[in-house]
């Protein structure tokens, strides 16, 4: 497909196809062969979708073969069509490289929220229903040498299971786990216990807070390890706090759950980065309104949301739509400004 | 609303291919016109259809945004672009936001008209306006042009006066290049490339293009006039509107235009501008919703005795005939 997309493509669809890039124009009819074939994305189809856990459940996704293998520790995007709009959500694979490169299927394991926009579709796909992935994304990755010390909570524990299969095909540090969880709801227990069987140098404990404490306890008996996390924010925030007092080398990778606990009527402020121009913003006023205070000079017409000049691509947060009070998606799509407030940090593209 | 989902997006995507094969079948037929003059009448035709296809159910409708929920990359308003002399992004602004906006306020909306015809007694008669049936006929055949034009001094105007403090305004020698870089490839495409990739049939498809540009131009002028200049249409004035609420601007937007009636592929074919009154009371809904919610529409307006323009496509297009010609007169 690349050699039929490429600035010169793009510059002839432009001149006699009225379209900003060839992919642009051909992608339905490319969509009548290839279903949910989309430009700039790789495609993925469903081969399982199981129920691990309470609210768990287990993707996994046969890649296309052009899909640049992940190393353990990477996440991707997940992009799927609810009702005819697409959503798109980030996510570790739980699965090893070797596997992506030798049977071309890789895992997500997905913590289903109650009122979320995405997560609850989920259990809704069906098998060989076609998703769309993004290419292999982030730097979380277990260094070389030196002694390891994971610390997990919740759904954290997906890139350490990449990173403990990939272990067995490569020789391995010592490494031990602390995963931790609600009593009796840590997942995938009985694959950590066969990894270590298999594993020489790989211990785990499973813990939890109510039990055992609060994870600062077990902090000082891993001096001289390498610390890497993945959990929510106050766990990471924990066990990052205690590493910069103590000079603790670690590398994180912390879930970007917004915080709408703010969507009620208090005025609350939040960030708005505009193509990296920065400013705070309330949750009382229409963004329109607070751009315009900023001095930050955006198109716009009608100020009462029929127009469309105010449109903005929002990379990421969450706004709500003042008309109908609706909570936006996560992800990047197309907002309005002068129908729009802000209920999270919000990003957009200048 | 709550329903638009999966249908529509399937729909517009339907919609697109439908395009692209009328597209290409149309200019390939036009090419085999040497084997018979049939193929190359019936490239004719294909070609104008994708052309209309293109301008009114994808490219406007588009381009109100009544596909953005759908968050694809290209079929937004953003995106898209049409096969059309006029830039989408300049008629984006004025279309969607001073049309529809200030729909038929004399002075704002410079839709009514097009500062060309005189509809109403809301503009002093000219000496001008006599033959001004015959600059509506001029104006059906270069349709396109007029659209782009139109905009082009609309910004100038619009900004030249600087009214309401809007401070983003898009500079003028942005918008002349852009009238001039999107005017300019539609002309080279339509009337030297293409030809010339014909060889010795340069003559055939040169002809051919002009004629599709034509039906298209003629088609799109004769539905939006049917939409907006019938008889029963009303003028607003800039006082009447100061200061109006949300319910006064919707009964604007319904005293504001006019439907017409026809069968399933009329209305694709219009856009479903031929729901005109749905349109401009709900822009940016999937315009294909516009059926199922033009019922409700005429029975709230039923019920507050607001007048339902509608009519078949005769009517409609005599009445907007006989207006032209009677303001044309003093
Ligand atoms: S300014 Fe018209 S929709 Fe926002």
């Amino acid at each position: 497909m690349s050699l039929i997309f490429n600035p010169l493509t793009n510059w002839f669809s432009k001149q006699f196809f009225h379209h900003s890039s060839m992919a642009g124009y051909l992608e339905p009819v490319i969509q009548l062969f290839k279903p949910s074939w989309r430009d700039g994305y790789y495609r993925a189809k469903v081969l399982s979708v199981t129920l691990i856990a309470n609210k768990t459940v287990a993707l996994e996704l046969k890649t296309e073969s052009r899909w640049p293998t992940h190393q353990a520790g990477q996440h991707i995007e997940l992009t799927i069509d609810i009702n005819g709009r697409l959503s798109t959500r980030v996510f570790t694979i739980a699965s090893s490289p070797n596997q992506a490169m030798h049977e071309g299927v890789i895992r997500l394991v997905i913590k289903q929220q109650d009122a979320g926009l995405f997560t609850p579709f989920l259990s809704r796909l069906t098998v060989n229903a076609w998703v769309n992935i993004s290419k292999p994304k982030g730097t979380f990755l277990l260094p070389q040498s030196n002694a390891v010390s994971l610390f997990a909570a919740g759904t954290g524990i997906t890139p350490f299971i990449a990173m403990l299969h990939q272990a067995l095909h490569e020789v391995a540090q010592p490494i031990h786990l602390f995963y931790y969880a609600k009593p009796n709801a840590h997942l995938l227990v009985a694959e950590l216990e066969s990894l270590s069987n298999r594993l020489p140098n790989f211990t785990f404990t499973l813990l939890s807070r109510s039990i055992d404490g609060d994870v600062v306890k077990k902090l000082p008996d891993c001096h001289n390890t390498h610390w890497m996390v993945c959990g929510p924010n106050d766990f990471h925030k924990t066990i990052r706090d205690y590493a910069l007092m103590h000079q603790q080398s670690l590398s994180s990778e912390h879930f970007s759950l917004v915080d709408l606990h703010s969507t009620g009527d208090e005025k609350a402020h939040f960030q708005v980065d505009h193509g990296g121009i920065k400013f705070s913003a309330d949750n009382q006023q229409p963004l329109l309104a607070q751009f315009q205070a900023n001095n930050i000079n955006v198109p716009y017409g009608c100020g009462m949301g029929i127009c469309h000049q105010c449109q903005c691509v929002k990379k990421k947060g969450v706004v709500r739509d003042i008309r109908t009070g609706k909570l936006s998606d996560y992800g990047e799509e197309l907002i309005q400004l002068c129908v729009s407030q802000v209920v999270s940090d919000v990003e957009f593209k200048a | 609303m709550a329903k638009v989902g999966e249908q529509d997006a399937n729909y517009i995507r339907r919609v697109i291919v439908m395009q692209r094969i009328l597209e290409w079948s149309g200019r390939i037929l036009l090419v085999l016109g040497f084997v018979s003059p049939w193929l190359w009448l019936v490239g004719v035709l294909a070609l104008a259809t994708a052309k209309i296809l293109d301008n009114m159910e994808i490219g406007h409708n588009v381009m109100h945004g009544q596909y953005d929920w759908m968050n694809d990359k290209h079929i937004n308003s953003k995106a898209y672009e049409w096969d059309i002399a006029c830039d989408g992004k300049s008629w984006n602004r004025v279309h969607n936001f001073e049309h529809h906006t200030y729909t038929n306020i004399i002075g704002k909306d410079r839709d009514f008209g097009y500062g060309l015809l005189r509809l109403s007694n809301d503009f002093r008669w000219r000496v001008k306006n006599l033959w001004q049936f015959f600059t509506y006929l001029n104006l059906s055949v270069l349709f396109q042009w007029g659209v782009s034009y139109h905009e082009l001094a609309a910004e100038r105007v619009f900004f030249g006066k600087k009214k309401d403090n809007r401070d983003y305004k898009v500079p003028h020698s942005e918008l002349k290049t852009r009238f001039f870089s999107k005017g300019a490839r539609q002309l080279i495409k339509d009337y030297l490339i293409f030809p010339l990739l014909a060889g010795p049939f340069f003559l055939w498809v040169l002809i051919g293009n002009l004629i599709a540009n034509l039906l298209r131009n003629l088609w799109t002028s004769t539905i939006i006039f049917c939409g907006h200049f019938t008889g029963d249409v009303k003028t607003f004035s800039e006082k009447e509107c100061e200061n109006e609420t949300k319910g006064q601007w919707y009964y604007r937007q319904a005293l504001g235009s006019s439907n017409i009636k026809g069968s399933n592929w009329f209305h694709v074919l219009t856009g479903h501008l031929s729901f005109q009154i749905e349109h401009h009371l709900f822009p940016d809904m999937p315009a294909k919703r516009y059926r199922e919610i033009a019922p409700k529409v005429q029975q709230v307006f039923l019920e507050h005795g607001i007048q339902y323009n509608t009519g078949s496509f005769l009517k409609q297009y005599s009445s907007v005939v006989k207006r032209i010609l009677r303001y044309s007169l003093p």
